[in-house]
């Protein structure tokens, strides 16, 4: 494979658990949920991921715990913000700061270790990538032919999360909530179901953001993780305006800031050696306050976005 | 056959008894007109029978049987439909979507937007209410908004059709519009529930009344056996004087002059262009036009929220440079707000709290940044009791008083507040006849004392009879000048339209 093909490649697994993240930022807040918990979700699901892949001696296994661990994270936000009607950001930042902590603990009780945990199976394996030979020869198109499953499954999500929100009659109502909860329920539609059903989905969608940055294209837990790409993934779906599709581009320029920074540090030359590391690392961040206030095409959030639901009288 | 029957509906909120005991029988097919100043508690019987608050006590039977109602969904199945007295359309959707939602037409779990399009182009073809099923509610006027929701409930199948203050946001070649369609409803055979607190309105279109005043039903009536005053009479519980008493006050000097001022909207579209006029101390001038003809620019330009592109404002004498909403209060201008829910008041805010807003950080009020509850509270309950806010509860949020008394927070507020100029903009907006007479009787008595009014007006009834001088306002500019005394609603409203023009001869 030639460099570029390497340099794409690579750019995919580096996008996969933002654009994870921000899928999942995506289903939550088009049904009015903010959920900045995205970034603890993550962190306990790269855990459980390598603790579930440790004892069951196979990803699939990391998997499974991943998600359910994700999943069970993101009833907790629903059971504090939607039916407890609480707000979104302290619920986030809760949870955010209790992954924090608990995962710590958990890393030196599991693993006896404060640092990295012990390797485990994991899809970035040869066995476990997805192999399209034909296709490896060919610019750019080389780039599809090595991938592992999470990258492809990143890809396909977009597509599904796209059918749904636009295409289905579920996706209708979920907009309809994240636009007008009381208009969507005096014509019957059960807002609270549809929040809570967001809000656990968003949260499987950056469990396994998690699981590729511990199960991808490393094979172990380092207790950095996730380094703040829950964060990036709300930029990227910010950037993206709340759509998947524009999501996934938003990820894919991200990620790419990365690859670009990696380049250049091994190769630059002249001014760009100058740039400082920081400056690709806020990239994304500079990009998205640009969204925001209008320079890139501006964003608008759902109407409804991060406003506590009751029902009235 | 009775369509809908209330039996004691009672409905006590945690500080107010909203419904007491109400009895009502409606029959099929009928309009039937809830009438009530603000606060009567028309919306909560509303809500109740929609299946959005449960009553306290009480039953309701529909087409003879006897139902309980939890949620709209309830209601839906019951073929009761609600038209929302605040809109409940989300705007980035299409009106097809708007339609459809929560009954959508599908294929196994895709939504199947084609047919739902041809739906709504069906519906809209057999009730003669003309939409474009493809464009999105935010591009539509609100007279289109409201067929829009009219449509929602008749496509669920409704046969009792509530609509709440249906009028309140719509122009008056809208509400004609309206009163066909409900007569065509009602041809239908459908059953129609009409809550207003416009009496001629009332007037026209219903077969029978109820009254309501808080909370308490006084009444019903049938349209043919009632009339205006009689209905007024029964809403606010006493002789309503309708007319405004004229009173003259020797003119004082100039308190504020505006020259060649110009400004635009929001979207930098020049909406002002170029007025001038004074206002003595002691007179009336009313701004007469059409919503939308530059007079939120003006009222933006005067307050300091939107820097003017060009002209002068000179204020007891001193020129206004960078107007600021705080400098132009210091220098005596006090300010009723045409949006009080947004402008006037904080409506999360106790009463208390929005009784003293503007003066909260001078003496007696706080001193060195600490407030001083004793002083406010002791000025909240005087001047709740003084200009009647009901209830007498200075520790109730804005937010959940109705919107007479609401109007009545802000006017006990800036009436206190040193000033020598008004700005009256659009005061008795969306108010019923009681809290119109009260804001009517507050301006006089202010123009008594010597106070320079400039009055924002839509209603040329109140400016024809508040007013000592009035300009009328087209198109960014004034298109004329006149006296109460020298004209009449006919020719106002040519010159609003932009039909006539008119200046005073200068006597
Ligand atoms: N959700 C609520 N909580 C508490 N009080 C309420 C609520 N809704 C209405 N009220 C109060 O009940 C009374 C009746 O209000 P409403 O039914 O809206 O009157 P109307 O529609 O006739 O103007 C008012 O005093 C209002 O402040
Ligand atoms: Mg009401």
């Amino acid at each position: 494979m030639n460099l570029l093909n390497l340099s794409i490649a690579q750019m995919f697994d580096f996008a996969a658990p933002i654009l994870f993240a921000a899928l999942g930022g995506v289903v939550s807040e088009n049904a009015g949920v903010v959920n900045i918990a995205l970034e603890g979700i993550m962190r306990f699901a790269a855990f459980f991921g390598v603790w579930g892949a440790f004892i069951g001696k196979n990803p699939w296994m990391g998997l499974l715990w991943g998600l359910l661990i994700g999943a069970a994270v993101g009833a907790l936000h629903g059971y504090i913000s939607v039916t407890w009607a609480g707000d979104q950001i302290v619920s986030g930042v809760a949870i955010n700061v209790v992954a924090m902590g608990i995962i710590t603990y958990l890393l030196e009780f599991v693993f006896k270790t404060t640092g990295y945990s012990p390797p485990v199976p994991y899809f970035g394996a040869a066995h476990y990538r997805v192999h399209i030979s034909f296709i490896s020869k060919i610019p750019i198109l080389g780039a599809f032919s090595n991938l592992t499953l999470l990258v492809w499954f990143s890809l396909i999500a977009v597509g599904l999360i796209h059918f749904m929100l636009y295409h289905t009659v579920l996706g209708l109502r979920i907009r309809a909530v994240g636009e007008n909860p009381h208009a969507a329920e005096t014509l019957g539609v059960n807002v609270m179901k549809i929040k809570w059903f967001a809000t656990i989905l968003g949260s499987v969608l950056a469990a396994f953001g998690g699981i590729s940055l511990s199960l991808g294209t490393l094979s172990s837990f380092t207790n950095a993780m996730p380094m703040g790409k829950g964060f990036i993934g709300l930029a990227a779906m910010i950037f993206g305006k709340w759509t998947p599709i524009g999501a996934l581009l938003a990820s894919l320029v991200f990620a790419s800031a990365q690859i670009v920074q990696l380049l250049l540090q091994g190769m630059a030359s002249g001014i760009a050696k100058q740039i400082p590391l920081g400056f690709y690392l806020a990239l994304p961040y500079l990009l998205t306050i640009g969204a925001l206030i209008g320079v890139v095409g501006r964003a608008v959030p759902p109407a409804s976005d991060g406003i506590p639901y009751k029902k009235e009288g | 056959m009775k369509a809908l029957e209330l039996k004691g509906i009672t409905k006590q909120f945690p500080r107010v008894l909203a419904n007491d005991h109400i009895n009502l029988s409606i029959e099929k097919g009928e309009i039937f007109s809830i009438v009530g100043e603000n606060g009567a508690g028309k919306s909560t019987l509303m809500k109740i029978v929609y299946g959005l608050y449960t009553p306290t006590s009480g039953e309701i039977y529909v087409f003879g049987k006897k139902v309980n109602m939890k949620s709209p969904h309830d209601a839906i199945k019951l073929k009761i439909g609600m038209v929302h007295q605040e809109f409940m359309l989300i705007p980035r959707f299409t009106v097809t979507e708007n339609i459809v939602l929560g009954d959508e037409p599908r294929k196994g779990i895709v939504f199947d937007f084609k047919r739902a399009v041809k739906e709504i182009r069906e519906i809209s073809e057999k009730f003669g209410l003309k939409v474009d099923p493809l464009e999105k509610v935010a591009n539509l006027p609100v007279g289109i908004q409201q067929r829009v929701e009219i449509l929602k409930i008749l496509r669920r199948g409704a046969e009792i059709l509530i609509f709440d203050e249906p009028t309140a946001v719509l122009t008056p070649e809208e509400t004609e519009d309206l009163f066909k369609t409900l007569r065509a409803l009602k041809k239908d055979g459908k059953t129609i529930l009409f809550i207003s607190h416009k009496l001629k309105e009332v007037m026209e279109i219903s077969d029978r009344i109820a009254v309501l005043r808080r909370g308490k039903l006084q009444g019903v009536v049938k349209k043919e056996e009632t009339n205006e005053r009689e209905l007024a009479r029964m809403m606010v519980g006493r002789e309503v004087v309708l007319e405004i008493p004229r009173v003259k006050v020797e003119k004082g000097p100039v308190v504020l002059s505006v020259r060649d001022l110009a400004a635009k909207d929001h979207r930098g579209i020049l909406k002002l262009k170029g007025v001038s006029f004074d206002v003595h101390a002691g007179e009336i001038v009313a701004i007469a036009g059409v919503e939308g003809n530059g007079q939120m620019e003006l009222v933006n330009s005067l307050i300091g929220f939107t820097r003017p592109v060009k002209g002068k404002i000179v204020l007891n004498g001193e020129e206004m440079k960078l107007i600021t909403p705080y400098n132009v209060r210091r220098k005596g201008m006090a300010y009723i707000p045409e949006d009080r829910k947004r402008r006037g008041l904080v409506l999360p805010f106790k009463i208390r709290e929005n009784i003293i807003m503007g003066q909260h950080t001078l003496y007696p009020f706080s001193k060195g940044g600490i407030l001083n509850d004793k002083v406010i509270n002791e000025f909240a309950t005087k001047q709740v009791e003084e200009f009647d806010i009901r209830p007498r509860d200075i520790y109730i949020n804005a937010g959940n008083l109705s919107g007479g008394n609401q109007q009545k927070v802000i006017l006990a507020r800036e009436m206190a507040m040193k000033h020598n100029f008004l700005l009256a903009s659009q005061p008795t907006r969306g108010l019923d006849i009681g809290a119109m007479e009260f804001v009517y009787k507050h301006l006089i008595e202010e123009k008594k004392k010597g106070i320079a009014i400039l009055l924002i007006s839509l209603e040329l009834s109140e400016v024809l009879g508040l007013a000592d001088r009035i300009l009328v306002m087209y198109e960014g500019e004034i298109v004329g000048e006149t006296v109460p005394e020298e004209t009449n609603e006919e020719e106002l409203g040519m010159m609003m339209l932009g039909i006539k023009r008119k200046e005073r001869l200068v006597q």
